[in-house]
């Protein structure tokens, strides 16, 4: 089944047992949960949050002085996007006509649901990208990819708003360079990844006016960045490229596999890259690349070159019966819910608002399916919203962005 | 009735003696003392099978509103008269003082009391939550409404932002070349001493400093003013983004934090005054 294409995933996820999906079922798995998250509350990952909080602390603290106006025009502008950030997406479903036909899928939308929100930090620095259709993989492959992305700044929001905007649009050409041949998912990303870093750097160059917190003044815009974790979802196939410690995990049969690891400075492979590279790693509340940032990889953060860089890991996994949902998040959320509790929340919430066992007979009518669709839909901004409003729960100090991307696929079964 | 309301207060830090000071002395503790009952009402009104009823708990979030206003109605009247007492209210404990933002308590704590208690409750409930269950409380934030709180929370710390700015630039003009030019002249009159000249230019001066400082004074008033507006402003907006039950449970957070915090920081101040009146009595021996 599962053609996990990195070494770093799964190998020590305990095997997943199959769930029947009945209500027994649902309620045993939430007996314990209540036990479980106490334990976690009582466990934080305190080196961890205190790291964050450091890093938080030292990042904008020159940034912060002379940028009045500048904070006002952001959030002027932040305003007028729209109703906020907190947005909850659904997706029209455009599978209820495809169900007679059930080889064929013309075009799959994605279901999904995203929350991003201030929280408990005083300034808003993540930015998510939700694209579905954004393109096709190619002519001979015509179906819709769907991307989405996390972004989680620090600095300044200028890096993570500017990855928002652009790097679909970058990674559709980069795509589309592939013409005829298959794409090279692994380079293809990682040339995204490399042009959009560089893309921030002359942007920063050459924008004069700006309206930001730091108003890319050299030196503090040159310590802005962003992590950057973007999945890619086709009709056969999850692309997760990642890069510092926002996190992608998969909720497969029950079972939580990340799907990307945190650049963190202090991870040993990171620890040595940075060494070679002629750059030191200190321990100052937390490992810290040159003693500042708290993560080893990251768009922007050109006064870190060479030790801080922008390259993606890359994880290509095939997609599966068995997968519910996708979860992306900023460490808003991860610091504080585990992997495992994200996953069962996410998956009750889908679960909950699917018709129960058995599934629907072949008779139901289009406008059931619709429903379903729909209420589905619903399921995924629900869950976002859940492990955003849980995360706040526990404490988080910092933004927290979620995006549930439910992989279901409902209209073949 | 809360025993911090009916207890005599020792404590004085400030002994200057000031009719608008005594009085909105007088009326915070009354207003105190109407937050307790209104507090009772709220939590009586909680109860799950209210929910819904809106002609029930509508009147009693109004009417804690209400309450609210008047209070700001009473603190900016008292500011007009003796804004300096507004800054060190004599009415507030210790521990309470040193957490106020320009006279009162920061803006965008109410998101933060906000969150906390829907942390709170979500974690109670979350089971319910999420099989879908409705908890018709703070748990149960929907996803619009944690959009507009999100909203109102950047609006409110941009604008907390602005005040904090303008407070700083009036601070400063506390140093200005005016009031650094009558210091100076005022300490070389003092140095000269005697002379029907001087006492004659003493009182010319001493008009010229009260006119400095009660500009200072009417800076503050007005960023009072706009402190306390975004205050209840911000209380406003929140209630109008709830529900009606809420919103009650909303209230009940904020009414009893104030009244725990006061009560805590009251006890705290009575220990302190009680442990320095034992030492002086020793030195005394």
């Amino acid at each position: 089944m599962a053609g996990i294409c990195c070494g770093l995933v799964g190998e020590s996820e305990p095997s997943a047992t199959a769930e029947p999906s009945s209500r027994g079922s649902r309620l045993r798995i939430l007996e314990p949960r209540p036990f479980k998250f106490v334990a976690d509350v009582a466990l934080p990952p305190a080196s961890e949050n205190g790291r964050k909080r450091q890093r938080v602390e030292v990042m904008p603290s020159e940034g912060i002085g002379s940028g009045r106006e500048a904070r006002k025009a952001r959030v002027e502008e932040e305003k007028g996007k729209g109703a906020s950030e907190v947005k909850v997406a659904r997706a029209t479903d455009g599978s209820t006509s495809s169900r007679d036909n059930l080889q064929v899928e013309p075009q799959e939308s994605p279901k999904f649901g995203f929350t991003s929100v201030c929280g408990r930090r005083r300034d808003m620095e993540d930015a998510v990208s939700v694209e579905p259709l954004f393109c096709s993989e190619s002519p001979q492959k015509p179906n819709g990819l769907h991307l989405f992305g996390v972004f989680d700044g620090h600095g300044c929001s200028h890096v993570a708003i500017k990855c928002k905007k652009r790097l679909h649009e970058i990674v559709k050409e980069e795509i589309g360079s592939y013409r005829e041949s298959s794409v090279q998912w692994k380079e293809a990303m990682q040339r995204s990844f490399t042009r959009m870093d560089s893309e921030v750097q002359e942007w920063s160059d050459v924008a004069k006016t700006s309206n930001c917190r730091c108003e890319l003044q050299t030196p503090q815009c040159d310590a802005v960045g962003s992590t950057a974790v973007v999945a890619i979802v086709t009709p056969d196939k999850i692309v997760i490229s990642n890069c510092g410690d926002s996190r992608a995990v998969l909720c497969r049969n029950g079972v939580a596999i990340p799907l990307s690891s945190d650049h963190k400075p202090d991870r040993p492979d990171e620890l040595e890259r940075i060494q070679n590279a002629g750059g030191r790693v200190i321990y100052w509340d937390g490992a810290r690349v040159l003693g500042v940032l708290a993560m080893s990889r990251a768009i922007g953060d050109n006064y870190l070159k060479p030790f801080v860089i922008p390259d993606p890991e890359v994880t290509i996994v095939d997609r599966t019966a068995e997968d519910e949902c996708l979860i992306l998040a900023s460490d808003g959320l991860w610091d504080v819910v585990s992997n495992d509790t994200a996953c069962g929340v996410a998956r009750m919430c889908l679960r909950a608002q699917r018709p129960p066992s058995p599934p629907r007979s072949p008779g139901s009518s289009d406008l059931a399916v619709g429903a379903n669709a729909e209420s589905s839909d619903k399921a995924c901004s629900d869950a976002s919203i859940l492990l955003t409003k849980l995360a706040l729960a526990r404490h988080s100090t910092d933004n927290v962005s979620v995006v549930v991307v439910d992989l279901k696929r409902d209209h073949q079964r | 009735m809360a025993a911090a309301t009916t207890a005599p207060n020792p404590i004085r830090r400030n002994s200057s003696f000031s009719p608008e000071r005594e009085s909105f002395h007088k009326f915070f503790e009354c207003w105190l003392a109407e937050q307790n009952q209104h507090l009772h009402d709220l939590i009586s009104a909680s109860s799950p099978a209210r929910d819904g009823d809106d002609q029930a708990l509508r009147p009693l979030i109004d009417r804690v509103m209400l309450h609210y206003e008047q209070y700001y109605k009473a603190k900016s009247r008292s500011a007009k008269q003796n804004v300096l007492a507004m800054f060190s209210p004599t009415w507030r404990s210790s521990f309470e003082d040193a957490f106020l933002w320009i006279g009162g308590w920061r803006p965008s704590m109410a998101f933060h009391l906000l969150y906390s208690k829907s942390g709170l409750q979500l974690e109670a409930q979350l089971a319910e939550l999420i099989r879908g269950l409705a908890t018709s409380d703070l748990a149960d934030l929907s996803p619009s409404q944690l959009a507009l709180i999100d909203d109102r929370q950047r609006t409110t710390i941009h604008q907390e932002k602005a005040i904090t700015e303008k407070f700083a630039k009036h601070q400063e003009t506390v140093a200005d070349a005016s009031m650094v030019e009558l210091s100076h002249t005022i300490t070389e009159m003092m140095r000269a001493g005697g002379g029907d000249a001087a006492v004659e230019n003493e009182a010319e001066m001493e008009e010229e400093v009260e006119s400095a400082l009660a500009a200072k004074e009417e800076g503050l008033e007005e960023i009072l003013q706009m402190a306390d507006d975004l205050r209840l402003s911000t209380l406003k907006e929140i209630l109008n983004i709830l529900t009606s039950m809420q919103a009650v449970h909303f209230l009940i957070a904020a009414a009893e934090l104030h009244l725990r915090i006061h009560e805590w920081g009251k006890k705290k101040d009575e220990a302190q005054a009680q442990t320095h009146h034992l030492e002086a009595h020793a030195t005394a021996q």
